[in-house]
């Protein structure tokens, strides 16, 4: 257990009023700045990366862990995005023509 | 079942003894097997928004109209709940490797309050939906557009699932306590104690995504 730098309670905190202000925004965007529906998902996505990062990297401690676990996160998220674009081809050519099995 | 107070012997090539150290408790191991677990977790989430995102492009007016319809201050206040509930678990780990015991014991009772909180705002708003008739294989579901009938069945899977998850939490935290009231888990030995908090930020993660889809994409008209 050698625990070089480890997350103290103050940037815990901090990260917490960081999470609560994301959070807010996510709750409000929609009523704040009306967009598309393009526009929409795409900065609700953003905003969940990057709660998802804050939560990975602070909270969940992978910022202060050895690389391989933020290995196993990394090839994780490759595996999910192999499964989306493949998956992706699917959703958007389906039914054209290009279909071999129309 | 404590090995602790047993000398464990291994010998190499030549013959030589050596004394098996961090027997049964070997605090990078544990934590390196739960990271597979959560590997594993976030493939079969990830799954699942995969079907979510990809009926989402094929039935997208059907998706938006059906996501107008869901309780978005519920679900609002749940996301709030939810965040303080990990504010609170990943508090007491922290207090708890400061040696401050009592403080953390407090902050999972806490944390254990806000997740019920949590199911119990999930249940008045899945009660709403089927109330209105609205629930998988339903007469009133079945006879709206297909897209409609797809949201909701993912809707309950989805967010039924993450509350298993919760429950499975709530059970693992009541454990942590027990463990730390039997000298099981302690202020050097609390690698339980991290992976649970690991898991608890992944079901927080989790709901992080699923809100946004779910609740505030019917907005985006």
């Amino acid at each position: 257990m050698t625990n070089h730098e480890t997350l103290t309670e103050s940037m815990f905190i901090k990260v917490f009023f960081a999470l609560i202000g994301l959070t807010t925004l996510t709750f409000l965007q929609p009523y704040f700045m009306h967009q598309d529906l393009q526009n929409t998902i795409a900065i609700q996505m953003f905003i969940a990366v990057i709660k998802t990062f804050l939560i990975g990297a602070y909270y969940m401690h992978l910022k202060y862990e050895e690389p391989l676990y933020r290995w196993i996160v990394l090839i994780a998220l490759i595996t999910l995005s192999i499964f989306f674009i493949i998956t992706s081809f699917d959703a958007i050519f389906r039914n054209s023509i290009n279909d071999f099995f129309t | 079942m404590d090995h602790s107070s047993e000398i464990e012997i291994i010998y190499d090539k030549q013959g030589n003894p050596h004394e098996v150290v961090d027997f049964n408790d070997d605090y990078q191991a544990s934590k390196l097997g739960f990271w597979f677990f959560l590997f594993t977790e976030l493939m079969l989430f990830g799954g699942m928004f995969l079907v979510f995102t990809f009926y989402f492009y094929r039935y997208t007016d059907n998706f938006l109209e059906a996501s107008a319809t869901l309780n978005i201050v519920l679900g609002g206040i749940n996301t709030f709940v939810l965040l303080i509930s990990t504010y609170f678990l990943g508090m007491g780990l922290i207090n708890f490797k400061n040696g401050e015991v009592s403080k953390a014991k407090v902050k999972i009772v806490l944390t254990i309050v806000f997740s019920i909180l949590f199911l119990t705002i999930k249940y008045f708003e899945w009660m709403a939906e089927i109330h209105h008739g609205i629930y998988p294989d339903s007469d009133i579901l079945n006879a709206k557009e297909s897209g409609v009938i797809l949201f909701f069945g993912l809707y309950f899977t989805m967010t039924g699932l993450h509350g298993i998850h919760i429950i499975i939490g709530i059970a693992l935290m009541t454990w942590v306590l027990i463990l730390m009231n039997k000298g099981t888990i302690t202020t050097k030995k609390y690698v339980i104690f991290e992976n649970v908090a690991l898991y608890w930020d992944l079901v927080h993660m989790v709901w992080v995504f699923l809100f946004p889809l779910f609740y505030i994409t019917g907005l985006g008209r």
